[in-house]
């Protein structure tokens, strides 16, 4: 565990270095500041104001310093804090994604176990055929074919965008992100639905639960007691790795639906070259991601004893003394 | 390439593909947003208030502060004012500034204020002007219009309501150009979060990549907003865009980027289209420092292989105008120049010849990845190919070219649309991008703005703007039609698109 928490901690570190080095070799915020007609000196003072006209090492340790007392900076063009904006943005991309990633599940488990339980039947094909086909949609394309039917033909609900007053008016909050939802959840939960669909199949087919059976138990009940608790463990390191791409998905949806979330603040923020934006959402992510991946590796311990004394998820035959 | 992930010929083909779906899955929808209303019935309602859906979103509140135009477009005129303003017609009247005297030599410009009051209920005092004045001039503003201003040396109050500027030099623009300068409040601190303007609206809200709202300010001393206030909702994607103005959650869109999606709003009970001008040029600058575009005749040639008429059908479907000049028509020096480099392939090829270019030869134009100009390029390509010279097509990032382009000068040939007025003066400047050097025209462009009377510097700027024309110091491409679209029951939309302008005060919706 102690191993598994200081990489945590390394590959947070990791990402900080190369987040800052590659935005700083790519772009230079300063252009993303001045128009047409500005002068060496507009420059060389847009350059100051930013800090950036300081040398790299300088600019590093001084960010670094930043972090330590947990500030993300402040936006090199709106001037607001980078952290006050991430939480204001949460406030749809979190909804956006815990509500897709739900749905995505309650899509997935049933159909993927459906699909391998009637494996030989016409329907089970289907389903698979299915989940085949919308994983493969990218998920933009289902977006603009949810937002033509039900927004601009139906009427029924908005095309895009998010109340001004937040979740001040739940039920309003809750309408603008079900086209969106929808979208992620139909592409990511066909995705999901793959892996419940071969992880139940593995289970279907292993002899404790013939033994199960063979004790008296009925299908349902040797299921429930044997086949779920293997069939989760990994089931739970897809959950967690689907639950970051679901992330990823709600990052590139709200392009789409014109939501003011963390992925449209990382758009407008590489456009603008606003390194600490970029910083701000990206450090977020992959400390969230993560995080996420530790969570599940600690739960997958919990949950199956022989992964006890292992560094990751995969198992390791202990070499005989 | 259209800017958009997808593109809108795949948006547009979408609703015939699925149209069965929408009839099996949701039958009984009915269009809410369609039927608002025929344009004439209703009188306006002087509590509704406006949606306005733009692209342009500001980077920073600050105009100082690479506010640019996004925040000219919500701010100036809206919440903050100018001793001056620039109407939808290019013209300066009087706004702060209730009255002017100039000295005869043209160096003391003294100002009486108009009795006015900021937002948070101070006073617009003289000191106010000061310190607005001397902010945007400072060494840490980049405010995109500094230069022009900064012919001011000194700002002195003379009393509270009276304010004295000397100048270094005369400059016949100055009133012009206080017209994009906010008179903000002297103890209004940092502005890039929160504002002190004397405006007719307030800012109520702002979040930051959705939306900027503003209410009327019930303190104005002028005329009041006919609207019950303004939202300001941005999109970054100009589908997402229109079907906000499709399914009625904007009111209108101040700008359309391309004609494509146009036919979607072609139904007049509906939708309004409004045509306006804008001062939004786009050109195929040469470094007229670099062989062979030091030379004259060939930058002639390069302009007269272009059908520019062409071009501009096929990305602008019609709309829009052609320019022979960096001047468009909405500016008091504006000469009609577009045959001055006709569009005649025979004499581009002979022009070529004489120049020592008989058999051609081969440039690259760095082309922004932004909006239609790979489009613009390819089409150019074609165009000079027929002449026998050959385009390589380079496709830079925004931030090359001001690294490379604007600033190292390190370039054959690019393409750039320029979005600010007035802004031949570029061209008195040798160390600008492109390059063009004339003495003449340097002389005329600064005897110009320090001339005596407006027909003097009409006279002088019109020459420069001849000059330039004749020696095709850039190849003019054509100048942007500014499209605004608005649902039917919008009335007083600002026309033009002049320096991003836009006045939300007059702007009125029919009752439903």
């Amino acid at each position: 565990m102690l191993r598994r928490t200081g990489l945590l901690i390394l590959s947070l570190l990791l990402a900080i270095t190369v987040l800052f080095v590659v935005l700083r070799v790519l772009g230079n915020p300063v252009f993303a500041l001045i128009s047409v007609g500005a002068t060496e000196e507009d420059i060389a003072a847009a350059a100051a104001r930013l800090g950036v006209d300081r040398p790299l090492p300088v600019q590093f340790l001084d960010y670094v310093g930043q972090l330590l007392r947990l500030d993300l900076g402040r936006s090199f063009t709106s001037n607001l804090s980078v952290a006050d904006e991430v939480l204001r943005r949460l406030n749809v991309t979190l909804p956006l994604t815990l509500l897709s990633f739900v749905l995505s599940v309650l899509i997935a488990i049933p159909a993927g176990f459906l699909a391998a339980w009637k494996a030989r039947t016409w329907y089970g094909t289907a389903f698979s055929a299915l989940s085949q086909l919308a994983g493969a949609i990218p998920v933009f394309w289902v977006g603009i074919i949810l937002v033509t039917v039900f927004a601009l033909q139906a009427r029924i609900l908005p095309a895009g965008g998010f109340p001004r007053t937040d979740w001040a008016d739940p039920l309003l909050a809750l309408r603008s992100l079900v086209l969106p939802v929808v979208t992620i959840a139909i592409v990511s939960g066909s995705e999901l639905a793959r892996y419940v669909r071969s992880a139940s199949l593995d289970v279907l087919g292993q002899t404790y639960l013939r033994t199960a059976r063979a004790t008296g138990q009925g299908f349902g009940a040797a299921l429930l007691r044997h086949g779920l608790r293997n069939g989760i463990v990994p089931v739970i390191s897809v959950l967690a790795i689907q639950l970051s791409t679901t992330f990823v998905g709600a990052v590139i949806i709200e392009n789409v639906f014109a939501l003011p979330g963390l992925g449209d603040m990382l758009l407008v923020g590489i456009r603008e070259q606003d390194f600490p934006s970029v910083q701000g959402v990206l450090l977020f992510s992959t400390a969230l991601v993560l995080l996420l991946g530790f969570l599940a590796d600690v739960l997958q311990r919990i949950l199956d004893p022989r992964l006890r004394g292992t560094l990751s998820g995969n198992r390791r035959q202990r070499a005989p003394a | 390439m259209p800017r958009s992930l997808f593109p809108r010929s795949l948006a547009l083909a979408v609703p015939s593909v699925i149209a069965i779906a929408a009839l099996a899955g949701c039958a009984g929808g009915s269009p809410s947003g369609a039927s608002s209303g025929s344009p004439a019935s209703g009188a306006a309602d002087p509590d509704a208030v406006i949606t306005i859906g733009s692209e342009n979103e500001p980077t920073s509140l600050d105009q100082i502060f690479g506010g640019s135009s996004g925040v000219t477009e919500a701010f100036t005129g809206n919440v903050y004012e100018g001793l001056f303003r620039i109407t939808d017609d290019a013209e300066v009247e009087p706004l702060l500034a209730a009255s002017t005297e100039v000295s005869d030599d043209g160096l003391d410009y003294t100002f009486t204020l108009q009795e006015a009051e900021f937002h948070s209920g101070d006073p617009v005092t003289a000191e106010d002007v000061k310190y607005s004045l001397d902010r945007f001039i400072s060494e840490e503003s980049i405010a995109a219009r500094k230069r022009q201003l900064s012919v001011i040396e000194s700002v002195s109050v003379v009393d509270d309501d009276t304010v004295a500027v000397h100048l270094a030099s005369p400059s016949i623009s100055f009133t012009y150009n206080l017209g994009y300068v906010w008179i903000v409040n002297d103890t209004a601190g940092d502005l890039t979060a929160a504002e002190d303007g004397s405006g007719p609206y307030t800012l109520v809200d702002y979040r930051k990549g959705d939306s900027i709202s503003l209410d009327p300010f019930d303190g104005y001393w002028g005329d009041a907003p006919a609207n019950g206030g303004v939202v300001y909702q941005y999109y970054a994607d100009p589908t997402a865009l229109d079907n906000a103005l499709l399914t009625g959650a904007v009111d209108l869109v101040t700008g359309q980027s391309t004609p494509d999606a146009l036919p979607q709003f072609s139904d007049e009970s509906s939708y309004t289209i409004i045509e306006g001008t804008s001062t939004t040029k786009n050109l195929l600058a040469f470094n007229d420092r670099v062989a062979p575009f030091d030379d004259v005749s060939v930058r002639k040639a390069i302009y007269s292989a272009i059908d520019r008429e062409k071009l501009l059908d096929s990305i602008w479907d019609g709309r829009g105008e052609l320019i022979g000049s960096m001047v468009p028509p909405s500016e008091p020096w504006y000469i009609d120049l577009v045959d001055e480099n006709p569009y005649d392939p025979a004499l581009a090829e002979s022009l070529l010849a004489d120049a020592g270019y008989a058999d051609g030869f081969s440039f690259t134009i760095d082309t922004p990845d932004s909006g239609v100009q790979s489009t613009v390029a390819e089409f150019l390509k074609s165009e000079l190919a027929k002449v026998g010279v050959t385009v390589d097509i380079r496709i830079i990032t925004d931030d090359e070219w001001y690294q490379k382009v604007y600033t190292e000068h390190d370039f054959e040939a690019t393409l750039q649309t320029h979005v600010n007025d007035r802004d031949i003066n570029f061209y008195a400047n040798p160390d600008f991008y492109w390059g063009y050097d004339d003495a003449d025209v340097q002389t005329w462009l600064a005897d110009a703005e320090s001339a005596g009377s407006a027909e003097e510097q009409t006279e002088l700027v019109k020459q420069a703007n001849r000059r330039i024309a004749e020696d095709a110091a850039s190849a003019w491409l054509y100048l942007e039609p500014q499209i605004r679209i608005s649902t039917a029951d919008v009335t007083g939309v600002p026309r033009n698109g002049l320096n991003s302008l836009f006045s939300v005060s007059g702007i009125e919706k029919a009752a439903s």
